[in-house]
């Protein structure tokens, strides 16, 4: 069973629709990469997800039930704008938060405690947020999302602002967190994160979804490019869009640019050169990266490396 | 629901008590209250002015000043003792005695038995046979003015040098240096010149006394100059009417107890004032907090817009009551303090309001009135992004509450009603100040049930609107809040 299910969900705000006929599903122990430049429909989504505002039409359906505050004690949410009581220490803050999801006081104390010890930040418990520098607050804020052991991780924009230490930090807790059985979803635009933890992917465009899938399905949205030394013509092989010879040749050698058809794989072309007794000197392939799919797809706007 | 409320009312209540101002402002009060009698009591000395009176004529001046000055104290100690017994319903030690009778100014007769049955010890000997023991003893004042001895270095000297002796007395560090000196020249009463010196302005009830006493001496030398017997002279200069004089019993009568009824309805509905606009700026810049260090979405993934609210609103009732609490504490305190005076002073003030219905409306109205102002707070709150910002807001609505209470409160004081005190009565925002200050002149029962049933009614559409309000703008940072905007936050359904 999903922990997330989002079916053919809208949002408008007056004559902006924010979110158009979006749907998709986490499953337990996923990662899942919400991912679209600024203004696509993200952090709507999320906050319908939380029922912190409601959708105009569509359904979500959260551990099996519809949005609602009462399942807070299975969700961690951290949101993109951060802060928290200037004036509380750090234990107290997670403490606050656990007990809003329903937990404890003395388990909320324990898993603080040992959130803060994993951040590094045991010592500074009792500091109060406004004494702590802006990286130690952010991992209280990151404690007050896994107070609870979610079973739904949700991380808007988790990174931005993030030095590399707490971003290993960050990417650490999401994995920790999936192994544990939680689904984990997070929207972000700097793609190399997204490239590195996500089992799948949701590219949004404007509200509406663009692609879902794995990472390999993404790339086989688009064409592969090889760069071939060839003693034949090779623009006639089956699978190849287009050939592009560079430079005039040497000793009947020529070098091509190739782009396949969508959908082909390069392996197809090469073993079919091979049965075909063309004779190759190289064969380089440029498999496309997360950003060149998502520049495809979305757009480049907004959109990080 | 209810658990998430109390724990952001808890955390409210706890941001604010450790709020530095919170303490200040908690102890102000209590501290004014307690240095005022201190620094009156410091200030004002009770200690009898030091007087000399060199009298070098023949007409015995020295000795009628300080026997009229005598008589003054004396009438007053008699009319003081008359409160106290009164007031303690002793007359039973002795019911001829002159502190005995309240009805009339006290003569020089009046005095004169006074003195002669041993005074203020006599009649304390008296008073303490019946006296009960939480009944407290009877302080005398001290005596208005003491009359010393002339010195010798104002023995023979004249004019100037005259002056010089008695400033040269006034500038003495001695305890017992004279503060006025009076020189009655030896031609007195044929030239009729009396000099007066004084180490600072002379007290008017001193000169005005000396004058009364100086110039009935020179019309009874008139008087036999005219050919008058003495006798004959001062029946003409005693003539004067009997003044019957009929007062309240002390805290009681008219306007005084007009007054002493409403001390504790003003002080309640003053307190709700004074208590609701602190807390509600503390727990504004709490609300401000929130929007401008971006926590409000990880709270609202938590909890709903509602019991956000309400946690608020009963954190900030808390403080509130906290701060009354204290407040009342601090006067047990200082009643416990001052033996029972303080104690005796309130016991009628709190009459009107010692009835289990009565305490039960002013805990109604107060409540009531916390929560209807403390939820505009809120709303200010959730719409602006900075302190500055609120303080805009803040203003216009802090005096559409504040000075119709300002009124209000002055109308009361000078125990008038009409109708102005009858129309802030129905209007639910001034409800529950107009209704507590009104305990103490009396109220109807049916004024009583009909504002509050209608402020009842009035928090709940406000709770509606304000809900509405608060859930709508409280992701809408970077917005002005328009009065346009805030009618269609008014009117808007969960989104």
């Amino acid at each position: 069973m999903s922990v997330l299910e989002v079916s053919n969900l809208v949002k408008r705000f007056g004559d902006v629709v924010a979110v158009n006929d979006l749907s998709f599903a986490v499953a337990p122990g996923e990662i899942f990469g919400f991912l679209g430049g600024n203004g696509a429909g993200k952090t709507t989504t999320l906050r319908m997800v939380l029922d912190i505002i409601r959708p105009t039409s569509g359904n979500i359906s959260v551990l099996g039930a519809a949005p609602d505050r009462r399942q807070s004690n299975a969700i961690g949410f951290l949101p993109e704008e951060r802060g928290l009581y200037s004036a509380m220490s750090a234990i107290d803050t997670i403490v606050y938060f656990g007990r809003l999801k329903g937990m404890d006081t003395s388990t909320a104390k324990a898993r603080g405690m040992e959130l803060l010890e994993r951040f590094d930040l045991a010592e500074r418990a009792k500091s109060d947020i406004g004494d702590m520098s802006k990286g130690m607050a952010q991992k209280v804020q990151l404690a007050t999302s896994l107070v609870n052991q979610p079973e739904l991780l949700m991380l808007d924009e988790p990174f931005s602002g993030l030095d590399p230490v707490n971003q290993g930090l960050l990417e650490n807790e999401i994995l920790r967190a999936s192994e544990r059985g939680a689904a984990v979803v997070f929207s972000t635009h700097v793609m190399q994160h997204a490239e590195r933890l996500c089992d799948r992917l949701l590219l949004l465009r404007k509200g509406r979804k663009r692609f879902e899938g794995t990472l390999e399905q993404a790339r086989a949205q688009l064409p592969a490019h090889i760069a071939v030394v060839s003693n034949a013509d090779i623009s006639a092989l089956p699978g190849v869009h287009s050939a592009e010879a560079v430079g005039k040749g040497e000793d009947g050698w020529q070098e091509w640019h190739v782009e396949l058809d969508p959908g082909v794989q390069p392996e197809s072309v090469l073993e079919h050169c091979s049965t075909s007794g063309i004779a190759l000197r190289q064969w380089n392939e440029h498999r496309a990266s997360l950003h060149d799919i998502f520049v495809e797809l979305v757009g480049g706007e907004g959109v990080e490396e | 629901m209810m658990s998430n409320i109390l724990l952001v009312a808890r955390r409210e209540f706890r941001q604010i008590l450790a709020l530095k101002s919170f303490w200040l402002t908690l102890l102000i009060l209590p501290v004014a209250l307690a240095l005022g009698p201190i620094l009156t009591s410091t200030l004002g000395s009770d200690e009898p002015t030091r007087v000399i009176v060199v009298d070098r004529s023949s007409a015995d001046v020295a000795a009628k000043l300080e026997n009229r000055f005598t008589l003054e104290d004396d009438r007053n100690t008699l009319r003081q003792l008359s409160r106290y017994v009164q007031r303690h319903d002793l007359q039973e030690a002795d019911p001829q005695a002159a502190w005995s009778q309240h009805d009339r100014w006290y003569t020089e007769a009046d005095v004169a038995n006074f003195r002669a049955e041993n005074g203020v010890e006599g009649a304390i000997a008296a008073i303490d046979a019946v006296r009960k023991e939480d009944t407290p003893e009877f302080e005398p004042d001290n005596p208005s003015f003491e009359f010393l001895p002339v010195p010798s270095a104002l023995e023979g000297v004249e004019g100037e040098a005259f002056g010089e002796a008695a400033r040269t007395l006034f500038d003495s560090d001695a305890d017992d240096a004279p503060e006025m000196i009076v020189l009655v020249d030896k031609n007195y009463p044929e030239v009729p010149r009396i000099a007066l010196y004084a180490a600072n302005q002379p007290r008017s009830s001193f000169v005005q006394t000396m004058q009364e006493v100086l110039t009935q001496d020179l019309r009874d030398y008139e008087a036999a100059a005219q050919g008058l017997t003495p006798d004959q002279a001062t029946n003409i200069q005693n003539a004067a009417p009997q003044i019957a004089v009929s007062t309240p019993p002390p805290g009681d009568g008219a306007r005084e107890a007009l007054l002493v009824r409403s001390i504790v309805p003003l002080a309640l509905s003053y307190i709700l004032m004074m208590s609701l606009m602190l807390s509600g700026s503390w727990m504004l810049q709490g609300s401000v907090e929130e929007r401008s260090n971006k926590l409000l979405e990880s709270l609202l993934a938590c909890i709903r817009p509602e019991e956000l609210m309400y946690g608020k609103l009963i954190g900030s009732l808390a403080v509130g009551l906290l701060m009354i609490l204290v407040w009342a504490g601090c006067a047990a305190i200082a009643a416990y303090a001052t033996q029972g005076v303080i104690a005796d002073m309130i016991r009628p003030a709190l009459e009107p309001v010692s009835s289990p219905g009565i305490i039960l409306a002013i805990l109604y109205f107060f409540i009531a009135g916390y929560i209807g102002i403390s939820a505009i707070f809120v709303a200010i709150g959730a719409m602006v992004d900075s302190m500055s910002e609120a303080q805009g807001y803040l203003m216009p609505v802090l005096l559409a509450i504040l000075l119709p209470i300002t009124f209000l409160l002055q109308a009361i004081l000078a125990g008038q009603g009409g109708f102005v005190v009858d129309l802030l009565t129905w209007i639910p925002l001034w409800t529950p100040f107009a209704v507590l200050a009104r305990l103490g002149m009396g109220i109807e029962t049916w004024v009583l049930v009909g504002s509050g049933v209608l402020l009842a009614i009035a928090i709940a559409v406000e709770m509606i609107f304000i809900g509405r309000l608060f859930r709508a703008s409280l992701l809408a940072t970077g917005q002005k809040p328009t009065l346009k905007r805030v009618l269609d936050r008014f009117r808007a359904r969960p989104q």
